[in-house]
């Protein structure tokens, strides 16, 4: 199977080349750049641990964990019940659950101050401010993040608890209580995939700079965006992202560690039956869902209308947005697909590998995703900036999506990994046996019982590459631009009532597709 | 039957193909036909755009801008000069402070240009060497809110900020970054490095407070929210033109001089289209585009005589300047980043 001229060989050789290509070079290219003979020490002795070190890696692991540790207790929940019960108007229940993924954290970070400020509305109405120290913190950072962001667990333990087989669990409802067998059966098969997003989040969150920019909490992304901003140096900004690697790369083996590797098998009996016993959750996931979108999308939101309301004219803020509208809507679908054309392949190795290469997999993965976009935006500059054939795709929009393959084909190989793991080896082995070749074998098999996660992971990667600001900046072609980037340039100078518009505007501009997918998806909905 | 199993993955890549084709075809070699220049632009979008499309639509030649982000939110164009030198793609930089573009002077990033637009602006806002053009300038401010301060009680200098009865009440914005770093480091290169260094550890001691830009600064004084901040003109204007309860005050106006920033225009060293590009420099520097500037919402004060400035910003020649080299000053940036850093625990 593993010939060198077998369709295995050469389609996942193709994929690694095209990884290391698309997503190594240009943080090596960063590397070898503060590498450079004579400034070596200077620029890496901003690595010592002084006192300053210590507070960032302490801060930085604070917020990655917490806001991942938030989003699995707010997600996974939420995930269960939508596999599992019969919610009135589960597929609106779901889309308004994933909108707060919609919202880019730094506008979400800006209606919790215009909520929490010492002149905002909870000041306003209560007559005194005891709530804008808690705004500015590093618990405000973790819990505006793990808000946004828990809609990432919530689809991971959706897809995976769909995948385990319910006559699992209807055969252990016959001794033991849906509560047991939730804990001894359901919980431990998905857990992969709850750790693989628990792992995503954790990495989002500690390269995010926005939200802790916002609310003054310092951490390592703060550190080199100074770096570029303030210093201009290149060196540098590089220098300080290898702590981030670390702290990624400390998390990733501990979570690979902990959660391990388990095997699924065999999928939920046809008809999307649902194992019995778990009905009497039903209210208390829904009450649980609504608490939480009130908190996490209907506060946010309804922040900013009142500010946006403020607007003396929405129109005047909207005018000219239309190119960019869609270019950003074209270059994020195609984007997204390469990602997930990558990444699927990338994701089946993983789930086929060994055990100490798929776990050296899933840390370079984490490792990768944690690089900050600046860096990534610098590094495909360098690379990519060049007289010649390289130089033809530079000025173009392709640069954007070159952005995108190096900034989430990571994540994806994430998710896709997680939902490969489920679909059984013996699948394979037997269609081997009948006489199938391998690519059949994957577009016939696997493919089709991964076709969720793929989903999600096309799901995932088109929100962030919508989302993208700190490479897109760098990269997108003179006298164009997409969304984020042009509210980004409007912002300043702006009023706050035209910024909370605009963030309108993007989230209901990413919603929109994403609302037309999900229901035009017909999925195999409990109940 | 369900609606995606009609696509396959034939189908799938033909739309890929098209679709990174299309990107690819999005440069300017779909555009070779018509004249083009690229110009890099930190002087913020609302204010330039409208500028660059009347030259665009005056002279025909396409203006492919790139603009800014406010200077918290990303790291900014002067990066993208500074790793895209080897091959530049941009024609002319746009400034909207000295430091940007006095770092990448020093990094050989710009290329010398005299324009004769240049004649009438003020010799010491022009580069000795040709690589910068001052145009157009804004100042340093005190902004204070008028319900909670008169005219009388408002501090007329800096380093009023650091007196006791303003503890909690003054906003400023991150001195790491945009038109508030050139302040402060102007600031050390003119008062030194110990009286500096004294202000910043007694202004911590006032708690003051550390925000995201000029313009949160600017609100929160409005707001109420603290009753002093150091912004710029153009921000403390936007309030004004809404009737909000603020005003400024021109700091130091008898001691070490009110801090003038100008807009910065350059040439691009390796420019793709250095024709052009020095034409629209030229617009740029003409007092046709000040006076835009100056009666737009940028109220921006112009340096050539007899152009009319803003009506609620003086006029450049009713008070004194801060004498200032913006070489030194510029040069001076990296050293007080970090000195900033350890006295504010940025």
């Amino acid at each position: 199977m593993w010939g060198l001229r077998s369709s295995r060989t050469v389609i996942l050789g193709l994929a690694t080349v095209v990884f290391v290509f698309a997503c190594f070079l240009p943080l090596l290219y960063m590397i070898a750049l503060s590498l450079e003979p004579g400034s070596v020490a200077r620029t890496y002795r901003v690595l010592l641990l002084d006192a300053r070190q210590r507070d960032l890696l302490y801060n930085s692991a604070a917020l990655g964990g917490g806001a991942a540790l938030l989003s699995t207790v707010l997600g996974v929940p939420l995930g269960v019940g939508l596999a599992w019960l019969a919610i009135p108007c589960k597929r609106l229940f779901r889309l308004a659950l994933v909108a707060p993924l919609l919202l880019p954290p730094y506008v979400v970070g800006l209606a919790w101050i215009y909520l929490g400020s010492s002149t905002g509305i909870v000041a306003t109405v209560a007559g005194r401010d005891f709530l804008s120290e808690w705004t500015y913190s590093l618990s405000a950072a973790i819990a505006v993040l793990g808000l946004v962001y828990y809609p990432l667990s919530m689809l991971a333990t959706e897809v995976a608890v769909r995948r385990v087989d319910a006559r699992l669990e209807e055969a252990a409802l016959l001794v033991a209580p849906p509560g047991r067998v939730f804990a001894k059966i359901t919980l431990p098969l998905a857990a992969p995939a709850i750790g693989a997003a628990a792992l995503v989040i954790f990495v989002l969150a500690v390269s995010d700079f926005g939200v802790p920019g916002l609310l003054r909490v310092r951490v390592f992304t703060t550190e080199v965006f100074t770096a570029f901003s303030a210093l201009y140096d290149f060196g540098r900004a590089t220098a300080l992202t290898v702590p981030l690697m670390v702290l990624a790369t400390i998390v990733a083996v501990v979570a690979t560690a902990l959660v391990g590797d388990r095997l699924v098998a065999g999928r939920r009996a046809l008809g999307g039956s649902r194992p019995l016993g778990f009905d009497r959750w039903r209210i208390t996931i829904s009450l649980f869902g609504a608490v939480v979108l009130i908190a996490a999308l209907a506060m946010p939101l309804a922040v900013l209308v009142r500010e946006a309301l403020g607007a003396e004219s929405i129109a005047t803020v909207v005018r000219g947005s239309w190119s960019a509208i869609q270019a950003s809507i074209m270059l994020a679908a195609i984007g997204a697909t390469l990602v997930v054309a990558i990444a699927v392949w990338l994701g089946y190795a993983r789930a086929r590998a060994g055990l100490v290469v798929g776990r050296l997999a899933d840390v370079l993965f984490v490792v990768l995703f944690a690089v900050p976009s600046t860096v990534v935006g610098v590094g495909l500059i360098g690379l990519w900036n060049r007289a010649g054939p390289f130089g033809q795709l530079y000025a173009t929009d392709a640069m954007l999506l070159l952005a995108y393959l190096a900034r989430f084909v990571p994540v994806a190989a994430l998710v896709l990994a997680a939902s490969v793991r489920q679909v059984p080896v013996s699948h394979e082995e037997a269609a081997a046996v009948a006489g199938a070749g391998w690519l059949r074998t994957v577009f016939r098999i696997v493919m089709p019982q991964a076709k969720l996660g793929i989903l999600a992971a096309w799901i995932v990667a088109f929100i962030l590459s919508f989302g993208e600001l700190g490479a897109s900046v760098l990269v997108a072609p003179p006298g164009e631009s997409t969304l984020p980037i042009r509210i980004y340039t409007l912002i300043a100078n702006t009023p706050s009532s035209h910024v909370a518009a605009l963030a309108l505007l993007q989230a209901a501009v990413i919603f929109g597709p994403l609302a037309v997918l999900g229901l035009a998806t017909r999925s195999r909905e409990v109940g | 039957m369900h609606p995606l199993r009609h696509l396959n993955v034939g189908q799938i890549l033909v739309v890929l193909a098209l679709g990174f084709a299309a990107a690819c075809s999005s440069g300017e070699s779909a555009r070779d036909a018509q004249r083009t220049v690229t110009v890099y632009v930190s002087t913020d979008r609302v204010f330039s755009e409208p500028v660059l499309q009347e030259y665009q639509r005056r002279t025909g030649v396409r203006v492919n801008a790139v603009y800014d982000t406010e200077e918290t939110k990303s790291t900014g164009l002067a990066n993208r000069l500074l790793a895209e030198k080897a091959r530049p793609q941009a024609d002319v930089f746009w400034s909207n402070e000295p430091v940007r573009t006095l770092v990448l002077k020093s990094r050989e990033v710009l290329a010398p240009y005299r324009s004769p637009g240049a004649d009438g602006i003020p010799a010491a806002l022009i580069d000795p060497d040709g690589y910068w053009t001052g145009f157009s300038a804004r100042m340093r401010v005190i902004a204070y809110n008028t319900k909670t301060v008169t005219p009388a009680d408002a501090p007329q200098s800096v380093f009023d900020l650091a007196d006791p009865r303003w503890k909690g009440q003054v906003a400023m914005a991150d001195p790491r970054f945009g038109s508030t770093s050139f302040h402060v480091a102007a600031l050390y290169a003119v008062a030194g490095d110990e009286k500096m260094d004294d202000f910043f550890r007694r202004l911590k001691a006032n708690d003051v407070r550390i925000v995201d830009g000029n313009s949160v600064v600017r609100d929160l004084v409005a707001r109420g929210e603290v009753k002093v901040g150091l912004t710029d003109t153009d921000d403390v204007n936007v309030a004004l033109e809404n009737g909000q309860p603020i005003a400024m005050v021109l700091p130091d106006r008898g001691g070490l001089g009110v801090p003038v920033m100008p807009n910065m225009v350059s040439l691009i060293a390796n420019a793709p289209h250095p024709e052009e590009a020095r034409k629209l420099i030229d617009y740029l520097l003409s007092a046709d585009v000040e006076r835009q500037l100056a009666q737009s919402d940028a109220v921006q004060i112009p340096l050539h005589a007899g152009v009319q400035g803003p009506k609620n910003i003086p006029a450049i020649d009713t008070f004194k300047p801060m004498t200032l080299d913006y070489t030194k000053a510029a040069a001076r940036v990296e050293d007080v980043t970090q000195r900033l850093a350890s006295i504010l625990g940025l």
